[in-house]
């Protein structure tokens, strides 16, 4: 199977993206295992630990080491390892891609790259939990830039030509622009939550969580309205269809999670005491059930983050006209696809 | 010349950027005032205390107790307290959370405890007001669940057990996973801010007959005399506070074995039945608090110890919705002095026919807690025979409070508890 764009006389680019998007999520769960195990400074030192360069510590002792120390080690290992996937993937981009601003957002990518990997790092030195709160916010960041950028460089990114901007395409826009604020705007709140300094009130609290809920609701009514209206309107577009569909799921699962991490944390609300179930349940500090429930849930936030970007990625594609791109006029409320643009008609695929 | 520009709004990003970051300094781990406790004596005694008095009281306490990244454990003549407060486990337990490289772990209760129980212990962490019950203020010295009797200090091994067992159906975990020495240190720890925060309370509540200043540092070298006597009143009070702690592993209430023979199912019924005549009889007074159904509604407007000061040592409250003028303005009062402060709540009597007891559920956790009550609640402690003593109508034996503990372990199983064992209508016609 070919893979690469038209513009690209290479599918390495391309491949090199999509390596370094999957990298990256794991790097996304381990660096929340680092939160939720409190494991930021099991390795006091940076960018050496205990000493030895970081590549060249002991295997044995790393894998034999305190848990908090192996998650920690491993963390970093596994960021050096996405920052060399990002060197390779600038050289495959120099090498064979001709579009200056793929070229551009590789150099991007591997700047942010390291500069997350000096904040992980400032975090250790100063011992800091705003700057360990600031790292876990643009990791996800990163990982929806990622998966954006494997996007950008897939040949389906180069077959799919702009359409107009009409209402209801203007619309889906809007919301799937809205979608990404919100998604990010979440991950912060909830990165505040897992990050308190110890001097938070607790009215300072309940605000960031209210707001948390009255944030998760208004994702998942966001996304419903979202994939109603592009299911009502491209109801044969793919491009458009499997990212809203991915996102919605990943909500729902994203729900259960966000209600098993309160329970597993603090146990069931009082006004479920009756049951027994409630009333007896017993919290299990950092139990495996409660660390990964909570990791989960951070780890699943990162991926609809990363969901919704793709899904603003191909709106924006579909919608926004380019001077490069033909934009023949269409109808949104024709549901045939004969009219619409070939990127459209072309991906009507069941 | 487009390199240079580039070069200059790269160096100028990155110095912003690292501007913007030294901000973002955590802020620095201070223990708190016990504001609301201050208002609350000034208010009581109707006094004003002199302003510096604040001041006094927060040097008194760094002096003898350090700061929460550089604790100190305070040494008083002639009283061995190394048993209750050791240095070097309070150490492992304070400042920030870090470990080395063969895993030992700092910072334990910044791990575990701090997001609940605070800075200071002062159970108003940042998740506390989400909690029911609240997580516990242990500067009032008072702890539920142990083994010792009414109104004295938990043994090592209660804290112990809290801390590996945890309290189910509260927020309180159990740390199984942490090992033997993390939860000695810990233990060490909750009782350093326990006692701190004790000492504080005592004295604010010194104040008002402090006749000038509770500590003068300004007399220093000059009227050796007077500090000294100002430092003698305040050693006196830790000395008060510290040696409940110490006595504390000497007053562990005995358990009497139970009464031969009752593993035998005759025998058990035969208890159950007198425990059940107690639960309803006017000595033991259960049904009282726990209801004639033992649900836990005979009594749902008791208050708990914490709560108790924020009505004006009221113990009935009709619940926020109903709060009176009165109640409504001393809250307010001491929530301007103390923001961080939580709105008042009810303590519901435990619903026995659960089965679910937070301070464990084993027979003797029961005994424990009917015999010794439960501190800082309206569960008040059994009025108990002597040994030898001779028998008493007004008291209860320790043969009546295992047929008590019978009784109340019992109710779980009663089909009334759990309505959906009851067989259908239709199969007992049958039968």
């Amino acid at each position: 199977m070919h893979v690469g764009s038209p513009n690209s006389i290479s599918p390495w680019p391309a491949r090199w993206a999509i390596v370094l998007a999957c990298a990256t999520f794991p790097l996304i769960w381990v660096g929340g295992l680092v939160t939720t195990y409190d494991a930021g400074m099991a390795v006091p030192d940076w960018p050496t630990t205990y000493g030895h360069n970081m590549f060249a510590y002991p295997v044995l002792d790393w894998l034999r080491g305190p848990w908090d120390m192996f998650i920690e080690h491993g963390h970093r290992l596994l960021g050096s390892l996405v920052g060399m996937i990002a060197i390779g993937l600038n050289v495959s981009v120099f090498r064979n891609e001709r579009r200056g601003w793929l070229r551009v957002l590789a150099v991007v990518a591997l700047l942010a790259v390291i500069s997350q990997g000096v904040l992980g790092g400032m975090r250790v030195r100063f011992d800091n939990r705003q700057l360990a709160m600031i790292h876990g916010c643009f990791g996800p960041a990163f990982f929806a830039f990622a998966v954006a950028y494997a996007c950008f460089l897939s040949p389906d990114w180069s077959k799919v030509s702009a359409g107009r901007l009409d209402r209801s395409g203007q619309r889906i826009l809007r919301l799937s622009a809205v979608l990404v604020v919100l998604t990010y705007l979440q991950l912060i709140l909830g990165a505040s939550m897992r990050h308190l300094t110890s001097q938070i009130s607790p009215d300072f609290f309940r605000i960031l969580v209210i707001f948390h809920l009255i944030n998760a609701l208004a994702i998942a009514a966001h996304i419903a309205v979202l994939r109603v209206r592009i299911a009502a309107n491209f109801p044969r577009v793919l491009g458009l269809l499997l990212p809203v569909r991915g996102v919605l799921y990943l909500v729902s699962v994203q729900l259960a999670l966000g209600v098993g991490t309160w329970v597993v944390k603090y146990g069931w609300p009082e006004w479920v005491s009756n049951w027994d179930f409630a009333a007896g349940y017993l919290i299990a500090a950092k139990s495996h059930s409660q660390s990964m429930t909570v990791t989960a849930h951070v780890a699943i936030g990162s991926l609809i983050l990363a969901a919704s970007v793709l899904l603003l990625a191909q709106t924006a594609r579909r919608f926004l006209p380019t001077g490069a791109s033909p934009s023949r006029p269409y109808s949104a409320d024709r549901r045939d696809g004969a009219n619409r643009p070939s990127g459209l008609a072309m991906e009507a695929v069941r | 010349m487009r390199f240079d520009r580039g070069c200059k709004n790269t160096t100028a990003a990155f110095l912003l950027l690292a501007v913007t970051l030294c901000g973002c300094a955590d802020p620095p781990a201070v223990f708190v005032l016990n504001d609301a406790y201050y208002a609350h004596i000034e208010r009581k005694t109707q006094t004003t205390f002199d302003p510096r008095s604040r001041d006094d009281i927060g040097l008194i306490l760094a002096s003898s107790f350090g700061e929460p990244d550089d604790p100190y454990v305070p040494l008083i003549a002639d009283l061995d307290a190394t048993e209750i407060l050791d240095l070097t486990r309070v150490k492992q337990s304070s400042g920030r959370v870090w470990s080395d490289k063969i895993g030992i772990a700092r910072g334990l209760y910044r791990e575990h405890c701090i997001h609940c129980h605070g800075m200071s212990g002062d159970g108003l962490g940042p998740t506390a007001s989400f909690l029911n019950p609240y997580p516990r203020d242990y500067r009032m010295g008072i702890f539920k669940f142990k083994s010792t009797g009414k109104g004295l200090k938990p043994t090592h091994d209660d804290l112990v057990r809290i801390l590996t067992e945890g309290i189910p159906g509260t927020a309180m975990p159990s740390f199984k996973v942490l090992d033997k020495d993390e939860i000695e240190s810990l233990v060490h720890y909750v009782r350093y801010l326990s006692i701190r925060g004790e000492l504080e309370r005592k004295l604010i509540e010194l104040l008002p007959d402090v006749e000038d200043r509770l500590l003068d540092d300004a007399l220093r070298g000059k009227q050796d005399d007077k500090y000294k006597a100002q430092w003698d009143t305040i050693r006196g009070t830790a000395r008060e506070v510290m040696e409940k702690w110490v006595q504390a592993e000497q007053e562990v209430l005995p358990v009497p074995a139970r009464p031969d023979g009752w593993q035998d199912p005759e025998t058990m019924r035969a208890s159950v039945e007198h425990g059940r005549k107690l639960f309803y009889g006017k000595v033991a007074n259960c049904f009282s608090c726990h209801g004639d159904s033992a649900l836990g509604d005979g009594q749902t407007q008791g208050v708990d110890a914490w709560t108790r000061e924020l009505l004006n040592d009221k113990e009935q409250f009709l619940g926020l919705a109903k709060m009176t003028p009165e109640e409504r303005d001393r809250f307010e009062y001491l929530k301007a002095r103390d923001p961080r402060i939580l709105p008042p709540r009810n303590i519901r009597p435990r619903n026995l026919r659960q089965g679910i007891f937070r301070g464990g559920r084993r027979p003797i956790d029961v005994y424990l807690r009917i015999v010794n009550g439960i501190d800082g609640t309206p569960m008040p402690s059994a009025p108990l025979l002597k040994p030898g003593e001779a028998p008493n109508p007004g008291k209860l034996s320790s043969d009546d409070v295992w047929s008590l503990v019978d009784y109340v372990r019992s109710l779980q199983y009663e089909s009334i508890s759990n309505p959906n064992d009851h067989e259908p209508v239709v199969t007992r016609e049958r039968l």
